[in-house]
């Protein structure tokens, strides 16, 4: 691989990098909100290195052969291995990855602990409808301020995923992310009163928790229940994940 | 007549391209114009059909890891380049101990100060022996900094609330392993099973060669990142986590088993902490073998140390980190946890 190809690889990925930050909010299915300034710089590192290749390249073409561009001395030939980096840039603009979504909630069937909150959890206010993740919903119905839940009404925004096990079941599912979509975890809120909306459909769901025959729920068991009153398909929200 | 007068002139005085540099890369950009022309034409021919959830759920972690990886090794390469390029040899052996076995520790310490992670860690520390910085200490260093340093120590405190223990033998087993892994290299190694990469040794001004080994690194430990990215992807789609429950009761087992889900799995380990958290059925000793074998043996470091150091050098590294990791793990979770 000689160094006019080298090139044109940096900048095939520093611009697929560029693309999905800047002009599109398509980073967001992948990472952390946090990550975008990080990914604009080195997508312009990686696209400079990219440009100063094909600059020096074309100078090259007018100057001396001492700079041995085509792959006689040992670094100029970049190893076979770099034509992989297209890859990526493949996904990215064939299949378009959508978020993660109905499929890889329903392949964890065991329940994850959503990221501990650090600090308790405020008293929900009577009498209106309180936003708020599923992370904190089940988080609150799993921990000692399960109470807190008891009447009150809350909004969620997640997803639907049929359940595997029970027939009539479904679920709010929405991933939580640390850093990527590796990472991810699925949380799950099971909904009561309402007839599921085909699988993967955005939905915000405003309803009161129903508390457990057993009275407490072990966190990291099974999915907390929600008694729903309303159910609003919506579009997928900016920032897919929690 | 003046017309053919023209024509002969020009038959005469080929253009002064001719004959100087033809077999530029004669074949790969064409190869890449048709990259490029698949592409455009995939995107509208084949994008309709690439829809399966399986392969979606595969492209979205392929795509995530990368992307995510891309800030980490740009500035590893970076840094690594700048060392060559830049800091003198003489630096490095003033900085470090002159006898080795001191100097592998000093190393190891050292990484507590470079904010990245793993994908960071392997060109900074092949940019450090190409500058004669000693291979064991490089190695220690290339080890410790990504489990260490400030960043992850935070990300593990705030995942662990009121369990800050948790950080303690996190970072004191991660340091362990890392110099005691730098020692046994530096008493058993041979330094024909280690390939050094050789650095352009730049004639001209010392950007120019900075741009070069920059451009060098990104492309070879990019390579390798995207292998150790689509490995970890189809673990992680493929492997169902169910199973894991059904072990995590029984005591040495469940470590084995969180510390090979820590390799398949290749998570940054900026982020390793917040997974380890979710998995509430295993012990604390298992969740700390997942957070120090994590940083220091996965997919993605697996392909990207092959591809720096060679496979012979691979090969021998890889299980003694892992096993060393494993054991300090234990020992440290039965005395801290």
């Amino acid at each position: 691989m000689n160094r006019l190809t080298q090139s044109m690889i940096l900048i095939l990925l520093g611009g697929a990098v560029l693309r999905i930050t800047t002009v599109s909010t398509t980073y967001l299915n992948y990472v952390k909100p946090g990550f975008r300034p990080f990914l604009i710089a080195a997508g312009v590192v990686v696209l400079a290195l990219g440009v100063i290749g094909l600059v020096q390249e074309w100078r090259g073409a007018h100057a001396d052969e001492h700079d041995g561009h085509d792959g006689h001395d040992g670094h100029a030939h970049a190893p076979g291995v770099a034509w992989l980096l297209t890859l990526p840039v493949f996904a990215i603009f064939l299949i378009a990855p959508p978020a993660l979504g109905a499929f890889s909630a329903k392949s964890e069937e065991a329940q994850a602990r959503p990221v501990a909150a650090a600090e308790p959890y405020d008293a929900l206010a009577a009498g209106q409808v309180n936003e708020m993740t599923i992370g904190e919903f089940v988080g609150r119905a799993w921990g000692e301020g399960a109470d807190s839940l008891a009447g009150r009404q809350v909004r969620l925004t997640g997803f639907a995923v049929p359940s595997q096990k029970k027939k009539d079941r479904w679920y709010l599912a929405r991933i939580q992310i640390a850093c990527c979509a590796a990472d991810g975890v699925a949380l799950k809120v099971a909904v009561l009163d309402a007839d599921m909306p085909p699988e993967n459909t955005w939905v915000e769901v405003v309803g009161t928790w129903k508390r457990p025959p057993s009275g407490r729920l072990e966190p990291g068991t099974i999915a907390p229940e929600l008694t729903v009153t309303s159910l609003t398909s919506i579009p997928q929200p900016v920032e897919p994940y929690e | 007549m003046s017309e053919r007068v023209e024509v002969e002139v020009a038959e005469e005085v080929p253009p002064p391209e001719w004959g100087r540099r033809q077999p530029l890369g004669a074949v790969s950009p064409w190869i890449f114009v048709v990259v490029v022309g698949l592409l455009l034409l995939g995107r509208l021919v084949f994008a309709p059909y690439l829809t399966a959830p399986a392969l979606q759920a595969w492209a979205t972690i392929f795509v995530a890891i990368c992307v995510q990886a891309l800030p980490f090794l740009a500035f590893g390469v970076l840094l690594s380049a700048a060392i060559t390029a830049f800091v003198p040899a003489s630096f490095w052996t003033r900085a470090l101990p002159k006898r080795p076995f001191l100097a592998v520790p000093v190393a190891g310490a050292a990484g507590a100060v470079l904010p990245g992670c793993e994908c960071a860690s392997v060109p900074v520390a092949s940019g450090l022996m190409s500058r004669g910085v000693t291979p064991a200490a490089a190695l220690a260093f290339l080890l410790a900094s990504p489990a260490i340093n400030p960043v992850v120590v935070v990300a593990t405190v705030v995942a662990f609330p009121g369990e800050p223990m948790m950080a303690v033998a996190r970072f004191g087993a991660s340091l362990v392993v890392a110099v005691v892994a730098g020692w046994v290299w530096l008493r058993f190694g041979r330094t024909d099973w280690l390939r050094i990469p050789s650095r352009p040794v730049g004639h001209g001004p010392k950007w120019r060669s900075f741009v070069e080994a920059m451009r060098h690194d990104f492309l070879h430990a990019g390579g390798f990142l995207v292998v150790g990215g689509a490995t970890a992807a189809t673990m992680n789609v493929v492997v169902p986590r169910a199973w894991l429950e059904s072990v995590a009761g029984i005591p040495v087992l469940s470590v084995l088993v969180l510390a090979l889900l820590a390799v398949i799995l290749s998570i940054c380990s900026e982020a390793d902490a917040f997974v380890a958290a979710s998995l509430t059925a295993f012990s604390p000793t298992a969740k700390l073998a997942f957070l120090v074998v994590g940083p220091m043996v996965d997919l993605k470091l697996i392909a990207l140390q092959t591809g720096t150091f060679g496979r012979r050098f691979a090969a021998r590294f890889i299980p003694l980190t892992f096993v060393l990791a494993v054991v300090v793990s234990m020992a440290a979770g039965e005395v801290l946890l």
